[in-house]
């Protein structure tokens, strides 16, 4: 029984290379986490495939004494031995299923878990050199790939070349000459498999073209139905789809037609078989040679024979599948963790918030340097406002004092200590945030202010609410602070989330403070709002500015210019005004708004 | 015009038929092939006659051959139907779609309307082949299969008879439960999945908070819950194939006794019993197959429903005529609006979003309509090209109701810019044309300068025929909200909507741009957060919580709106800390 829904493969998944025979050994591996159960399921297939053997040559045999020869006594032991076959033959398919699932299951949530473990301990790096979406159909289809074909393909294949090998012994044993007849369906099923699929290989691959084609131009044009339907242009956009949706008709009529040759000549094969049996056997049965039963165990047989190979090759594909997947999930698992702490690293209890840049130089990649000998000093409580056009080399220097990224040369130092020394964790503890994107999940509102700091109670979450702005919003809500919100916070606008990253920031308590907090988004009024917020936040703490409004570049203590990497200026707004500079001419071109 | 998807098989009826028909040959070998057997065995090895023996194997080769043949002609209609089936649904849905009300539509999330005409016809679309080759065959197998039992020895086929229902009515229950839970691992799943996006999307404050471990544990909970449905439910369905061949099986072995008594009171023939057994081992893989028919049948019918709540909807009058250029004067009369069923909104259902709105806009006069998030400014805007239909009150342009507007001619003379700049796959040139087919490159390049994107596309390396999009050259927002106002512009419309469409522009190309408004003499409405923005309009709207709180020019609004006077002193970096 099959849930698989169809899937868009990649053809390049389908080709056998040596770094799957890699990847399959590494499941195995996986799977054998749970070495009795696996041998107990493989010993069950090989009791199961006798049993199954079994079943079709007790009936031939009572068929020929007691149908044929219609011997009086007897009947009843062996029927109710054929029974007893089939019995322990069903519950044997069961229980290897059962316990497969289980060892499946089970090494699917370890792999799933230890990737996304894995994630959580990887360098922001690797996320910024990748797009989410690669990432995330990693760990949710190429997982639910691998899941599927655990679940059923190594009982399959197993099972198939079990009864294939098992199924020709018995055969050989009963008729050689019977079991050559048979024989001559698999060349004839391997060409004929072979012709099919050589054909489908390039309509499936043309109506995979044109189905992607089709979809994306489903997805833009649905997207952006306002604006064809102000536009007028429904009639324009009709006659594309149309003439997309034609070319898809063409290349999946092949597809389809073809492949459905697929199970009618499996089926032909089939009655092939079973008319050279009966004819070749009736035939052998005249001269004596034969029983009238072994012919029907041999039919029976045939049946079994064509099975286990039509099988092994529907598992093939789906099994090279999987395994692509799999490598494309070992792929993330085998990539380096961010480094662990170094060995004289210790937490801190709390620092003050005085920091300090020594010739700090770093690049991301070899070429060239992305900032040059950054020096800078700030005293605890004052605010430092980061400037510059995008690319400057802003973002670097925030990414290396929260440590995602490590200078190549100099020191950074917090209260006067080299932050190499602080353990990741206390450092990060220290800074409190609000960027641009606020991440929110799929919880309650409380839930999500709570973020900021896991065990504070209700109180203080509410305390910092009011203390954001956020609470009046938040008591407008059908349940208050215990509304759930959707997980990319739909229903309410980029304000009112940005008033709840402040209330995060401000449950947090830290004494470093980065602000990132482009506002194009934000309405007027929640502006205001947020305005007030972030200077309450923003009291007697250290605090980096990327970016932003006048008024607080204005008031911040140090203004930094970042110019190719460079700190080209600094100062106060008052006395980087004066100077003329690089500061001057971005204030005159933008008036009242710097927006970088 | 309303129909339902299946009536799209209709013209297909002859090549179904004739496929079924074929089918039906197929069916009918399979069903022979046992009594050829018998045949074989009772007038020819029994017997000891070799002549019965070579004529009935070679009728049965003669037979697997042509069960081959009809096989190979079937796949070919039964492609077609379901190939040309599958593209008039696609096609009549995309219509529909094109052809509702945006409103409509706009209940709709996006990536729901996109799997209806991508998935889902696919699983109708599979479905119907199916349809046509097994789905049937199963059935009728077994029916036919138990028939033919009784024709060859009615009391031996006593057994199959009291089976079959039987096995019948415990696949339905199972399958019923079988559905159910996959639903639920389906849920487990998306589960799964949204708590990795979630994860990913904001892996930065993740590693800033330092909460990898609180992630991982609310990950490995949902990861859990996932594994623990998943074993249940595959489990259960693992229990349905050995029951069933358990159960067939001991029938074969009653066939074996009971046909063994039969022989002995001389009721039965040898061969007889041979296929009656041979019945039952195909209607067993027959029964097997139905399981997964039904199933399937469950999934397109679920597409099929989704399919026809499009196609069941009333579509828009889009017929055009031709009626006189506007002039431009803008109207609202007491407008009420509030949006229908809007599951997504978080706050109580359908709140107003407008408040017994009241202004008026002369012919060519610029507007400038300011207000918080959710206040309602968007919702304006699409009340005037007739996306959305006021709940109350009226909306005139050029003092007629536009209830009595054609909707095409309406939109015709309305240039819309929306917040989004949503521009499709294709060339610069190409994507300003789209506001005017067969627009002149004259007219292409003219929009583009009045909406000063011209130097910038030059400099692109193909200039206008350069491709953006996916495949394409990456535009920054300011050059995307560009090139949607020189759409805009090409149409040379008599009302413009700009919705928040210049946040992006510096303040020279945003003067520069607002300027060359002028020339066009038409009406604009714009949606902005700046107040330099504002003061260059003739007239300002402030708008809070669905109503008109101010309406006037700068100065006006600076002596008498608190609100203005707060967005001004925060602009200008003045007097926020007064405020705290």
């Amino acid at each position: 029984m099959s849930r698989r829904h169809h899937r868009n493969v990649n053809p390049e998944d389908l080709k056998l290379t040596r770094s799957k025979f890699t990847t399959i050994g590494k499941l195995w591996k996986e799977l054998s986490n749970n070495r009795g159960l696996l041998f107990l399921v493989l010993f069950l297939v090989l009791v199961n495939t006798i049993f199954g053997i079994l079943g079709p040559f007790l009936i031939g045999y009572a068929i020929d004494q007691f149908i044929y020869k219609q011997t009086l006594s007897g009947i009843i032991p062996l029927l109710i031995g054929l029974i007893t076959v089939y019995f322990f033959y069903s519950l044997t398919s069961f229980l290897q299923n059962y316990w497969m699932i289980g060892i499946a299951q089970e090494t699917v949530f370890t792999m799933r878990t230890r990737i996304f473990t894995h994630l959580q301990n990887l360098p922001i790096s690797f996320f910024d050199k990748r797009q989410h979406g690669e990432i995330m159909s990693r760990v949710t289809n190429d997982m639910d790939n691998i899941s599927s074909t655990l679940n059923s393909s190594v009982i399959q294949i197993f099972s198939s070349v079990l009864t294939l090998t098992g199924t020709i012994i018995f055969m050989l044993w009963l008729s050689p000459l019977l079991t050559a007849i048979t024989m001559t369906i698999v060349p004839l099923l391997y060409f004929g498999m072979k012709w099919i699929t050589n054909r489908t290989s390039k309509y499936f691959k043309e109506q995979q073209k044109h189905l992607g084609l089709l979809n994306g131009f489903v997805e833009e044009t649905i997207s952006g139905q306002k604006i064809i339907k102000s536009y007028s242009q429904e009639e324009f956009v009709i006659d594309e789809f149309l003439q997309k949706s034609n070319a898809l008709k063409k290349a999946g009529f092949w597809a389809q037609t073809i492949s459905g040759f697929i199970p009618k000549l499996m089926n032909m094969l089939n009655n092939l078989s079973y008319a050279l049996i009966a004819f070749v056997g009736g035939m052998l049965a005249l001269k004596g040679d034969l029983t009238v039963g072994i012919i029907v165990t041999f039919t029976e047989y045939a049946r079994q024979f064509t099975r286990p190979l039509h099988d092994l090759a529907n598992q093939y594909n789906q099994l090279l599948s999987a395994v692509a997947g799999a490598e494309r999930v070992y792929e993330v698992l085998e990539e380096e963790k961010e480094e662990i702490d170094e060995i004289h690293a210790a937490p801190v209890e709390r620092v003050k918030g005085n920091v300090e840049f020594q010739n700090v130089s770093f690049s991301y990649g070899r070429d060239e340097n992305t900032i040059k000998n950054i020096c800078f000093q700030v005293e605890n409580g004052q605010t430092v406002a980061l400037v510059g056009p995008t690319g400057a080399g802003k973002s670097t220097i925030i990414n290396l004092l929260m440590r995602f990224y490590k200078p190549q040369s100099g020191t950074i130092l917090i209260d006067g200590k080299n932050i190499q020394t602080i353990t990741r964790e206390s450092l990060r503890s220290f800074y409190g945030f609000v960027l641009q994107d606020v991440y929110l999940f799929e919880g309650t509102f409380r839930e999500n202010i709570r973020y900021g700091k896991l065990d504070a109670t209700d109180e203080e979450v509410e305390e910092a609410a009011k203390k954001a702005n956020a609470h009046s919003f938040i008591m407008k809500l059908p349940n208050g602070y215990d509304t759930k919100l959707t997980e990319d916070g739909s229903g309410i606008s980029q304000g009112q989330k940005q008033l709840l990253s402040v209330a995060r920031a401000i449950l947090r308590n830290p004494s470093i403070l980065i602000l990132d907090e482009a506002m194009s988004n934000i309405d007027t009024v929640t502006e205001i709002k947020l305005q007030e917020a972030l200077q309450r936040l923003m009291q007697n703490r250290t605090t980096f500015v990327i970016a932003h409004r006048l008024n607080t570049i204005q008031n911040a203590d140090q203004i930094l210019v970042v110019y190719e990497g460079e700190i080209a200026e600094r100062g106060t707004h008052e006395t980087l005004l004066k100077k003329k500079g690089l500061y001057y001419q971005m204030y005159k071109q933008k008036e009242n708004t710097i927006v970088v | 015009m309303q129909k339902r998807a299946i009536s799209f098989l209709k013209p297909y009826k002859k090549y179904m038929i004739v496929a079924w028909m074929l089918m039906l040959v197929e069916l009918a070998v399979e069903l022979t092939a046992p009594i050829l057997m018998a045949k074989i065995i009772d007038e020819g090895v029994l017997v000891h006659n070799i002549d019965r023996v070579i004529l009935w194997g070679f009728w049965l080769l003669v037979i697997t051959f042509l069960a081959f043949v009809a096989g190979i002609i079937n796949s070919f209609f039964a492609a077609y139907v379901s190939q040309n089936f599958g593209f008039d649904i696609r096609k009549n849905v995309y219509k529909k779609i094109q052809n509702l009300p945006f409103s409509h539509i706009s209940k709709y999330p996006t990536a729901n309307l996109i799997t209806r005409l991508t998935n889902d016809v696919t699983q109708i679309q599979h479905t119907t082949f199916m349809i046509m080759r097994i789905a049937l065959r199963a059935p009728l197998l077994i029916i036919f299969g138990t028939a033919m039992a009784i024709i060859v020895n009615w009391k031996i086929a006593l057994v199959l008879i009291f089976i079959i229902p039987v096995l019948l009515v415990f696949l339905v229950v199972m399958m019923r439960i079988a559905f159910k839970n996959f639903q639920a691992v389906q849920k487990r799943l998306d589960r799964v999945n949204r708590r990795v996006r979630e994860n990913l999307k904001a892996m930065r404050i993740v590693k800033a908070f330092y909460r990898k471990d609180s992630e991982i544990s609310r990950f490995i909970d949902a990861n859990h819950q996932l594994k623990a449905q998943t074993m249940k439910t595959l489990r259960i369905i693992e229990l349905n194939a050995p029951i069933l061949l358990f159960i067939m099986n001991v029938g074969i072995v009653l066939i074996l006794w009971f046909g063994n008594i039969q022989l002995q009171i001389g009721a039965a023939g040898a061969g007889a019993v041979v296929a009656i057994v041979n019945y039952a081992t195909r209607i067993t893989g027959s029964l097997s197959n139905l399981s997964w028919i039904i199933m399937s049948f469950a999934r397109a019918k679920a597409s099929n429903d989704r399919i026809n709540e499009v196609l069941m909807m009333d579509e828009e009058d889009l017929v055009q005529n031709s009626e006189n250029t506007l002039k431009g004067k803008i109207e609202f009369k007491n407008v009420y609006f509030r949006y229908e069923n809007h599951s997504k909104d978080i706050n109580k259902k359908s709140r107003w979003v407008l408040k017994n709105i009241n202004f008026t806009v002369k012919p060519g006069q610029k507007v400038a309509v300011m207000g918080a998030t959710g206040s309602g400014k968007t919702t304006i805007f699409q009340l005037i090209p007739k996306l959305f239909e006021p709940t109350r009150g009226e909306v005139f342009i050029d003092d007629k109701n536009i209830k009595n507007y054609n909707s095409i001619h309406l939109r015709n003379q309305i240039g819309y810019v929306s917040q989004e700049s949503h521009l499709f796959s294709g060339t610069i040139k190409e994507n300003i044309a789209w506001g005017k087919q067969g627009a002149t490159n004259e007219e292409i390049m003219k929009a583009a300068k009045d909406a000063q994107i011209h130097d910038s596309i030059l400099q692109f390396p193909n200039q206008y025929d350069t491709v953006i999009g996916q495949k394409g050259v990456n535009l920054s927002g300011g050059q995307k909200q560009r090139l949607a106002i020189a759409r805009a512009f090409v149409r040379n419309p008599k009302i413009l909507l700009l919705d928040d469409s210049t946040s992006a522009l510096d303040m020279e190309t945003e003067r520069k741009l607002l300027e060359v408004l002028n020339k066009y003499h038409c009406t604009t409405l714009i949606i902005t957060q700046k107040i330099t923005t504002a003061k260059q309009s003739d007239s300002i709207l402030l708008l809070d919580e669905g109503e008109v709180i101010g309406q006037g020019t700068h100065e006006e609004l600076l002596k008498t709106s608190q609100l203005y006077q707060k967005i001004y002193a925060s602009q200008s970096g003045k007097g926020v800390k007064s405020n705290v």
